[in-house]
């Protein structure tokens, strides 16, 4: 299966949440009382029962005011830190593209919430689970698409084929550049490429999103460097205790007993017969 | 507690002289430090790695254990800190001062030790109450120890501190685990297994260890305290 992209047009989005609304539907994630925290925005992250919403910025540019509106969820990176982080293999990649948590076999550890450049996933404290947008796997893997874009009034949510939506993200942007010259995609490249592709209006940090995202250093020295050379150290240290039983065992040093067979000045008169261990 | 009580315990048969090498707060401090870090690496494991997972249904389950791991964790790092400062602390700052003390003869034990180790040889002049290996050892101990506690409070509390920070105690957790887990085995074949050596772990059970060991593996500290028990208290 072809690697699939969800096409965010900022500038299409009316900031209406019926993606949020559209989300909780099809994942029965429960309504939460929500209050207003800046300009139209009422989350401010992520809950166990929000996994999108929308973030809302007032730009101000001579007197005239821009609402810049990002629906926020799991970008589903091509190369997940998430995925790398977790110690349980409860994290998986599909063929789409779309990165997904099991909860079956999460234990909640909050490793892939701490590594995400994006911040994305958290950790449910009642159920110990990590729990963030599942792209709607279920429902793309009937052939349906994400409940979000189905849900999308205005147009600014497109499910399709990456190619060729690419494609039409580098027109579209072509277009809203007149307008907007800071307008950028974000998500081609960034993170190994992720499915949730954005036109924004502006650069990244405005969106207090990073300019560049990556899979943190700490991530990869600990899993690609000290893992393995600390395995190898662990089992380098056990394997020289083997051969320093048999090399003892060979130099007789097992059958000495009362005293240094050549009273040599650091040899203990302590080695009774037998493969010790049992003091 | 007589050093006359333990003689002919377990080594060579026959009437041996012994001589005290660690007090009991010492000691406790050994074993407190030892069987909390046993605890701390089997559940620590389970919850890092797939391959250990199983482990955890003996202390029942991810959950239990991840709370276990907090609460050995806390006598880990407190018990053993309180003993530098209840009871009869001087030997735990004296160990302390001694491991932060290499001299030439403690780098000559090292260079030599490892043909030891495997039943060889070595040559090196006399040794204080630790030699070189050991100070190795315990400088492993002490900086592993305080980076898996700093790393692991980040972990704990990761809600109170930077992402960037959080995610760095990780790898540093891990580097100390492995470092101390390399040592531990060192260490275990040494006091356990290896025949001129093993005699030591008597000092870390009764607190005495028999003159002959004392006089070929630790001469100088032997030298320095024979003669001189009265200062011990067990």
């Amino acid at each position: 299966m072809a690697r699939k992209m969800i096409f965010v047009d900022t500038s299409k989005c009316t900031g209406c949440k019926a993606c949020t609304v559209a989300c909780k539907e099809w994942n029965d994630l429960p309504a939460e009382k929500t209050h207003l925290i800046e300009s139209y925005q009422t989350m401010r992250d992520f809950t166990p029962k929000t996994w999108t919403y929308v973030t809302f910025i007032e730009q101000y540019h001579n007197k005239t005011m821009d609402f810049f509106m990002r629906k926020a969820q799991c970008f589903h990176c091509g190369d997940p830190a998430c995925l790398k982080a977790c110690t349980s293999n409860a994290i998986s990649k599909s063929a789409d593209g779309l990165v997904v948590i099991n909860p079956d076999k999460c234990i909640g550890c909050g490793y892939c919430a701490e590594n995400c450049p994006f911040g994305v996933p958290k950790v449910d404290v009642v159920r110990k689970k990590a729990y963030k947008c599942t792209g709607c796997v279920d429902r793309v893997e009937n052939g349906l698409t994400p409940a979000c874009v189905q849900t999308c009034q205005p147009g600014a949510l497109q499910y399709g084929e990456r190619e060729t939506l690419m494609a039409k993200a580098k027109e579209r942007l072509n277009e809203v550049r007149k307008r907007y010259p800071g307008a950028q995609l974000y998500g081609e490249h960034e993170m190994g490429g992720t499915t949730y592709v954005y036109l924004l209006l502006d650069a990244p940090e405005v969106y207090h999103l990073p300019q560049h995202p990556s899979v943190p250093v700490s991530l990869t020295l600990w899993k690609d460097v000290i893992r393995p050379v600390g395995s190898v150290a662990v089992g380098g240290a056990a394997a020289a205790v083997v051969v320093g039983v048999l090399g003892n065992w060979f130099r007789g040093g097992y059958r000495r007993e009362g005293g240094p067979p050549d009273g040599g000045e650091h040899h203990s008169p302590a080695g009774k017969a037998g493969k010790g261990g049992k003091e | 507690m007589a050093a006359e009580d333990r003689q002919g315990k377990g080594l060579a048969g026959g009437k041996q002289e012994r001589v005290l090498r660690f007090t009991r707060g010492e000691r406790f401090s050994h074993w407190v430090h030892a069987i909390s870090f046993f605890l701390l690496l089997i559940t620590g494991l389970g919850i890092l790695s797939l391959w250990f997972r199983p482990v955890l249904v003996l202390f029942g389950g991810v959950q239990a254990a991840r709370v276990i791991h907090r609460v050995v964790a806390v006598i880990f790092v407190v018990v053993v800190a309180a003993m530098f400062f209840i009871g009869d602390p001087r030997y735990h700052w004296e160990w302390l001062k001694s491991a932060f003390t290499l001299t030439k003869s403690d780098r000559q034990h090292v260079g030599a030790f490892s043909k030891e180790f495997f039943g060889g040889h070595g040559e090196y002049p006399p040794q204080g109450k630790f030699n070189g290996g050991e100070k190795i050892n315990s400088l492993l101990t002490i900086f592993g120890s305080i980076f898996i506690t700093l790393s692991g409070i980040i972990m704990w509390f990761r809600g109170s501190f930077p992402p960037g920070v959080v995610r760095w105690a990780y790898p540093v957790h891990d580097l100390s685990m492995f470092v101390m887990t390399a040592a531990v085995i060192g260490h275990m074949y040494l006091g356990l297994l290896h025949p001129d050596s093993r005699a030591s772990i008597f000092g870390m059970l009764n607190g005495y260890v028999p003159v002959k060991f004392a006089k070929s593996h630790h001469a100088a500290w032997y030298n320095e305290v024979k003669g001189t028990e009265n200062r011990f208290h067990l």
